[in-house]
């Protein structure tokens, strides 16, 4: 029977279109394997909070189980006036294969910048988004090998954050975590950020109990729980480690930190 | 793709397995029964590896009653269930194991209870409200999930069965050529008239 | 003198900013929602991205794009219903619970996503651009069967390239009432009354097929398509989340809640007795 139901199981849902059968080249030229891609480790995480966003990252680069270097950020100032990284409104975090994630950043940069010179007004965050995704997209046949996170305030001045997966589909939430140790930290951040499985202390049992309504964390709490996070993440995870870059994005600018995280 | 279904309720279960035999693209048979009565008040339905099913039935058939006759009482629905499983599981650790999938319809005259047991062929046992094997599953699952409940009496068994084979025809690219249903209650298994001739059309 | 002054003078703003193809030198880069795609350089591309992309294939590859889901849609004597779940999963990893499966396309259009969540996106994005200019140059809008059309042609002219979508498009235009149809990325494209598509779909259409009828009233259709996914969520496990429902009249869309199918598993097992597979004991 398995001829008639050939390929995918009905419960598989809408298949590849691939052909069935891979075809190989068909004679003459052979190439070698084309693997352009390479795994840098590490992990990023963002938050957003009622007028601020918190993106973070740790430096650690890995390749394989060689680190080659202890500070290399995964975050980086979008559409800013000067090298020092001035007059930037929106932080882009990129975790998975270094090198797309730096070409990633030149593309979303400059064309970031580009827009404010020819309109003269810096861009919003949700349309930086929209075209973020649609440069991950333009790769879609060539992927860039990245789990983007997108920062910054929306029109209104409350925290905005976008999280991306490597083709492009994207969606705006309260928070994200990315990259190797992304496992780990996300349901933390389900649990304390959008307090997932919490209940109301006596309200109940069994079915009774009521679910805890989350609301934006206070600047102070998120800065803890990002430390947190990645302090537990140092512990459980080889890929992670060495330095913790933040940066906090409120009306007032983009206020980076740098500390120190376990280098073993 | 062979279609089995089992349903219990109130003071039944219902089995019923597709009447159509195929080997490759073409149906050998269009009226197979695909079930074996193990004891009076135990039916076995089964599907899988040509041959091994019924192999495996009848062999399993033959045990029951030989424990009937040796012993003078009849196993009842739960003791058959776990010895079906533990043959399957011995057979599994052999050099040839049976590649059977089984549903096992009962009733248990001493505690006066219907029983469903879903049992694959890698021998995981469930005692279960309703059932089903292969794609049926994708199909019918959702349908009882929705519309069964444990005191239904046989009518109503019969109209959740009507909806689930409504569904099979509608949806499986390939005709299974309906169901043979038995049912098993207190008084023990019998055949139940099933008509499966009429057209169902999709929306 | 006039006709002198104009053959050598411009208008003042012409030479302002860049033009288009400046832009694009000083960008160096496609413009948002183009049609020219990056192409790996190998002789079979698609079989390459294939070997990076596809976990079906290739459990080990090393991009996993979100996927899996289960969305339905049909039209009855009241509109059409749209429903999906809320699920993303990149393998076994539950990528998100929050995901729009349904695409608001314009306020008459709606588009739903099932297979890679990026090509949905940027497609029936594509599509809500396409379905704008058509407005803009025919001064109506397009109508659906029209707009699936374009999607259609479009996929159909990636094929093989590797991408995967299962999309509905649903609407509403004067000239056709309200129009459904079921576009993938095989290039398939078929006008009818209910869809299921995603990993969950069969479990939709055996609660949905059960109870259909295209006189169902308005509270009916939308409690049939809510229950069709909650059926769904309960036996895919690439399903989940919330359930997100809409009802498209002859006026536009309306939508129905974005909500969480745990409450609502509970409260179907425990007010009408479904579910009976589920223990609700806490023993």
């Amino acid at each position: 029977m398995a001829s008639v139901f050939s390929g995918a199981p009905p419960m598989s849902g809408p298949g590849y279109s691939f052909k069935q059968t891979p075809t190989v080249a068909s004679s003459g030229n052979r190439e070698h394997s084309f693997y352009p891609y390479t795994d840098n480790g590490g992990s990023t995480l963002g938050i957003s909070g009622a007028d601020f966003t918190i993106l973070a990252g740790d430096t650690r680069s890995t390749s394989g189980y060689n680190i080659n270097t202890r500070y290399a950020p995964k975050l980086f100032k979008i559409g800013s006036e000067g090298p020092d990284g001035a007059g930037a409104r929106i932080v882009l975090s990129v975790v998975g294969f270094a090198a797309d994630g730096d070409a990633l950043k030149e593309r979303l940069d400059t064309i970031v910048k580009m827009y404010k010179y020819q309109h003269g007004k810096p861009m919003s965050v949700a349309a930086c988004a929209q075209r973020l995704s649609h440069i991950l997209y333009n790769k879609r046949f060539f992927p860039y090998y990245v789990h983007a996170i997108l920062g910054g305030l929306d029109e209104e001045g409350r925290g905005a954050l976008y999280s991306y997966d490597p083709v492009g589909s994207y969606e705006r939430e309260q928070c994200r975590a990315a990259g190797a140790a992304a496992s780990l930290i996300m349901p933390f951040l389900d649990n304390q950020v959008n307090l997932k499985n919490q209940y109301m202390p006596g309200s109940g049992v069994g079915h009774a109990l009521e679910q805890r309504v989350p609301e934006p964390l206070p600047k102070k709490d998120v800065e803890e729980l990002v430390r947190d996070a990645f302090t537990s993440a140092v512990e459980r995870h080889i890929e992670v480690g060495d330095g913790l870059q933040m940066m906090i994005i409120t009306k007032d600018g983009i206020q980076e930190t740098f500390n120190k995280l376990k280098e073993d | 793709m062979y279609v089995l279904l089992g349903i219990t309720g109130k003071d039944f279960t219902i089995v019923a397995a597709s009447k159509a035999a195929m080997r490759g693209a073409t149906i050998l048979k269009a009226s197979d029964d695909k079930t074996r009565a193990l004891n009076s008040h135990s039916l076995m339905a089964f599907s899988g590896e040509a041959g091994d099913t019924v192999q495996f039935a009848e062999f399993i058939q033959a045990n029951i009653q030989l424990y009937s006759m040796r012993n003078a009482m009849e196993l009842s629905p739960s003791a058959t269930a776990n010895f079906v499983r533990g043959e399957l599981a011995r057979a599994l650790r052999s050099r040839k194991p049976y590649t059977v999938n089984l549903l096992l319809g009962g009733y248990d005259k001493i505690t006066d209870k219907p029983s469903l047991y879903w049992i694959d062929y890698l021998a995981s046992l469930a005692p279960v409200p309703y059932a089903a094997h292969g794609y049926a599953q994708y199909y019918c699952l959702s349908i009882l999930d929705k519309h069964h409940n444990p005191n239904i009496d046989l009518e109503q068994g019969m109209r959740i069965l009507r909806m689930c084979t409504d569904e099979l025809k509608r949806r499986l690219p390939i005709d299974f050529r309906g169901v043979t249903v038995k049912v098993i209650t207190k008084e023990g298994i019998r055949e139940e008239e099933y008509a499966d001739d009429h057209k169902v059309v999709c929306p | 003198m006039d006709s002198l002054v104009s053959h050598y003078s411009r208008p003042a703003f012409r030479s302002e900013g860049y033009s288009q193809d400046e832009q694009q030198e000083l960008s160096e880069i496609a413009p948002s929602l183009s049609l020219k795609f990056a192409l790996p350089p190998v002789a079979q591309s698609s079989a390459w991205l294939r070997s990076m992309t596809d976990d079906y294939s290739n459990p080990n590859c090393p991009i996993k794009i979100a996927h899996g889901t289960t969305t339905l849609a049909f039209r009855f004597k009241g509109g059409i219903i749209v429903a999906t779940d809320s699920r993303a999963t990149a393998g076994n990893w539950i990528a998100s619970q929050t995901v729009k499966k349904v695409i608001e396309i314009n306020n008459c259009l709606l588009g739903t996503m099932a297979g890679g969540a990026a090509d949905c996106q940027y497609w029936l994005a594509y599509l809500g651009m396409q379905c704008r200019l058509h407005e803009l140059r025919h001064k109506r809008r397009i109508s659906v069967a029209a707009a699936s059309k374009l999607l259609a042609n479009l996929v159909y002219s990636y094929k093989g390239m590797g991408l995967s979508m299962g999309t509905m498009c649903a609407g509403v235009t004067p000239q056709e009432g309200p129009a459904l149809y079921y576009i993938d990325s095989d290039g398939t494209r078929l006008a009818g009354n209910l869809f299921c598509v995603g990993s969950g779909q069969t479990f939709a259409y055996g609660v949905l097929d059960a109870e259909y009828s295209y006189d169902l009233s308005d509270e009916a259709a939308l409690e049939l398509g809510r229950r069709s996914i909650l059926a769904a969520t309960h036996r895919d496990a690439y399903s989940g989340g919330f359930i997100n429902l809409y009802h498209v009249k002859e006026d536009g869309w309306v939508k129905h809640g974005f909500s969480d199918t745990n409450p609502i598993f509970w409260k179907t097992k425990l007010e009408k007795g479904e579910f009976s597979n589920v223990t609700a004991d806490l023993e």
